[in-house]
């Protein structure tokens, strides 16, 4: 198992009353697999997902990585040297380029990263499906399909074996969206990655080798 | 990508928003940096003029206090000398430099001329005795007016202290007055003490006794206070009548003033019955003394008149040079008020904006700061990142306010110095034992807007610890929180 959550408890207080998000929720997931967490909106899978990504903490439970409590590694450090986070709303640094945005993680992390990091870069945004012309422009001078590649490029760039995904594709239309997960499917076939998508759309969960269903607080597998 | 580039990179890409913080800066920069030139000048000003006013003090009735006696307490009062004892109690205080107590009185001559100025081309008769030469006592060996650089000696020596113990008939005399009558170290001049009765009934004086006082001049001096420039000052006439006097006073042993004055006295009671008796009745005497006190350091005249004022008998007064500050020091003191004013309200005013711009400008950028949180970007990197941003700015700005709020300060002041000065109805000038020649126009001459290096310094202090405790703080907020809550 690269990745596991055990009984993962989070709540919002509403007065006296709390009102949990997510109820003794465990999950595991393995190497080289595209997983799809189906959920309606306000289910919680941003909750959760943020949870794995060390963007926010449980208020019980852990979250290991290859069987290490990420609190124990430093959730900075997990942040930084184990996870790719890519974002619905993509989440760029505007006023940089394409390459820029992908040159960032890679002076944060301790990762060992290639002695030429601007090649490796423009490379991965051309794997991704970004010429060199448009990876050097402003990424607010792409479109959102691109943006949402940038961002994909982003996440690898550190060479991390764990992708987490909030909704991608929510804000692209369809073709757009087979194409990213088409690049997901890659990413866990050829690359052995670990590829975890959230989502609320069917047609995507279906697409992915395992698929969990989220509803009020409780995961079950969707087959 | 480390942290210091991207933060080069921010402040390139974000051209707009860091030009308005940019501007901002030099708006509120140059205020600020303004009103400390302008503090700063004026502050020097006042040293500067101070030290040019110098550190002498003297002892005198206090004219203001007498006038504003009633009739009847003005008979009722006894005005006292100053005794030669308290004169020299407190010239052993422990702020007096050196001191010195003079008597002069006034003679004429019939061997040599006096001193008329430069580019007389007439000569001035005059009836009856002349008494232009002014003998002034002296009882501090090398010269107090010298020390002083009121006047400097340009030949011979100064008296020896056995000369002014036994009142050797010795003199130290203009060099102006001493070319004009052809006399050289060594010769001799002579006076004539004449003394007169006053025939109320005819008008006419009457020549009771007369002896001639011989001196050797041991020395000539020069007149320093003479202003060399020749341009139209207005106040020319009043020191060029000041320095004729000057030229015309000779310097000897108080002893020689003493007899001289005491032989006046009896010749003069001998005359004169009436007059005698009188005398005699009030016990007054004829030895009055104007001391003159040069402290250590001009600072001191304030513990100094504290100290002096309990010794002195009523009525008395400490007067010392720097007193005439405020009379003449008006414009410049004007400046330095509303400057303060002006450097207050700047102050605030700066604290509040920079940090309000700052906040709006961090504001726009939070969800930059989480995405490099989300990278797993260290918080103290992702502070340091906008610190850099925002001080690098500032430096620029503060630089460039430094020099601009430097040209503003010289600007204002100068027009502001020529209205003040302009609409005052005469410059004010004071003449006195103290300070001959001091005007406004010197006070104004003196002030001089420059940076200082520790001013620069400073002004980058405090401008850059400002704009650093307005980033941090909210940066500070921004980076606690987790980087779901600013990203999703
Ligand atoms: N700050 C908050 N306070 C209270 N409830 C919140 C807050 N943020 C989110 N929620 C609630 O938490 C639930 C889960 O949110 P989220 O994980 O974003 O769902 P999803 O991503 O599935 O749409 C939602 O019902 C939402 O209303
Ligand atoms: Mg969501």
């Amino acid at each position: 198992m690269i990745l596991e959550a055990k009984e993962l408890n989070y709540y919002y207080q509403d007065g006296d009353m709390r009102r949990y998000i997510l109820k003794d929720t465990s999950i595991a997931f393995e190497k080289g697999k595209f997983y799809t967490i189906l959920g309606q909106s306000g289910s919680g899978k941003t909750t959760l997902l943020s949870l794995l990504g060390a963007l926010d903490t449980p208020h019980s439970g852990t979250v290991l990585f290859k069987g290490e409590d990420i609190k124990k590694i430093g959730y900075e450090k997990y942040r930084r040297n184990h996870v790719g986070i890519i974002f619905q709303s993509y989440n760029l640094i505007p006023t940089f380029t394409a390459v820029e945005n992908v040159l960032i993680p890679m002076s944060i992390t301790e990762n060992e990263v290639p002695e030429d990091k601007k090649t490796v870069a423009y490379n991965l945004l051309d794997y991704i499906g970004i010429s060199k012309e448009k990876a050097d422009r402003p990424v607010n001078k792409l479109s959102g399909g691109e943006q949402q590649r940038v961002a994909i490029a982003r996440a690898l760039a550190t060479n991390v074996e764990l992708i987490l995904a909030d909704e991608p594709t929510g804000n692209l239309d369809e073709e757009m969206e087979q194409e990213i997960i088409d690049i997901f499917k890659k990413l866990a076939h050829e690359h052995e990655k670990c590829v975890i998508v959230v989502t609320h759309a069917n047609e995507v969960a279906v697409q992915s080798d395992q698929s969990f269903l989220l509803r009020k607080g409780v995961l079950t597998s969707n087959e | 990508m480390g942290f210091i580039k991207r933060s080069l990179l921010s402040i390139v890409r974000n051209k707009v928003k860091s030009f308005i913080l940019l501007a901002v800066i030099i708006v509120l920069g140059s205020l600020i940096a303004g009103a400390v030139s302008i503090q700063q000048a004026t502050s020097n000003v006042e040293k500067n003029i101070k030290e040019r006013l110098g550190a002498a003090a003297t002892l005198e009735l206090d004219y203001e206090k007498l006038d504003s006696l009633s009739e009847e307490e003005w008979m009722e009062i006894e005005l006292q000398d100053i005794d030669l004892e308290t004169i020299k109690q407190v010239g052993e205080l422990s702020y007096v430099k050196y001191y010195d107590y003079n008597m002069s009185n006034y003679f004429g001559s019939k061997s040599i001329k006096s001193f008329q100025g430069d580019d007389v081309e007439y000569e001035v008769e005059y009836e009856g005795p002349s008494m232009d030469f002014m003998l002034k006592g002296i009882n501090y060996a090398p010269v107090l007016d010298f020390e002083e650089k009121k006047g400097k000696l340009v030949d011979g020596r100064v008296f020896s202290q056995e000369e002014l113990d036994n009142g050797t008939y010795v003199a130290i005399i203009s060099k102006k007055l001493a070319e004009l009558n052809n006399l050289h170290v060594g010769d001799t001049l002579t006076l004539v003490n004449e003394v007169y009765t006053f025939d109320n009934k005819t008008g006419k004086e009457k020549l009771v006794n007369s002896r001639d006082i011989v001196l050797e001049i041991i020395g000539l001096f020069e007149s320093q206070k003479v202003k060399e420039d020749a341009d139209g000052n207005s106040n020319r006439g009043m020191f060029d009548w000041m320095d004729i006097d000057y030229q015309n006073t000779i310097y000897v042993p108080n002893e020689i003033v003493r007899s001289e004055t005491q032989y006046q006295m009896e010749e003069y009671m001998k005359a004169d019955q009436e007059f005698a008796e009188m005398w005699e009745e009030e016990g007054s005497s004829f030895e009055h003394y104007t001391p003159m006190y040069v402290l250590n350091n001009p600072e001191d005249s304030e513990a100094f008149e504290e100290e002096v004022l309990p010794l002195l008998p009523e009525f008395y007064k400490v007067v010392s040079a720097s007193d005439h500050y405020d009379s003449i020091a008006g414009p410049v003191e004007s400046m330095a008020n509303l400057s303060k004013y002006v450097l207050i309200a700047a102050v605030i005013g700066t604290v509040l904006i920079i940090g309000l711009v700052v906040l709006l400008f961090l504001r726009d950028r939070k969800r930059e700061l989480g995405i490099y949180l989300s990278l797993g970007e260290k918080r103290s990197k992702v502070v340091s990142q906008v610190v850099i941003e925002v001080l690098v700015v500032a430096l620029i700005g503060i630089t460039l306010s430094l020099f601009s709020g430097n040209f503003i300060a010289a600007q204002v002041s100068d027009s502001m110095i020529q209205a003040d000065n302009s609409s005052m109805d005469d410059d004010v000038i004071y003449y006195s034992e103290l300070q001959p020649d001091l005007t406004t126009d010197d006070v104004i001459d003196s002030y001089e807007v420059n940076l200082s290096s520790s001013y620069i310094l400073g002004f980058y202090g405090i401008g850059m610890l400002t704009i650093l405790i307005s980033t941090v703080i909210p940066l500070i907020y921004i980076v606690r929180l987790n980087p779901k809550k600013i990203l999703m």
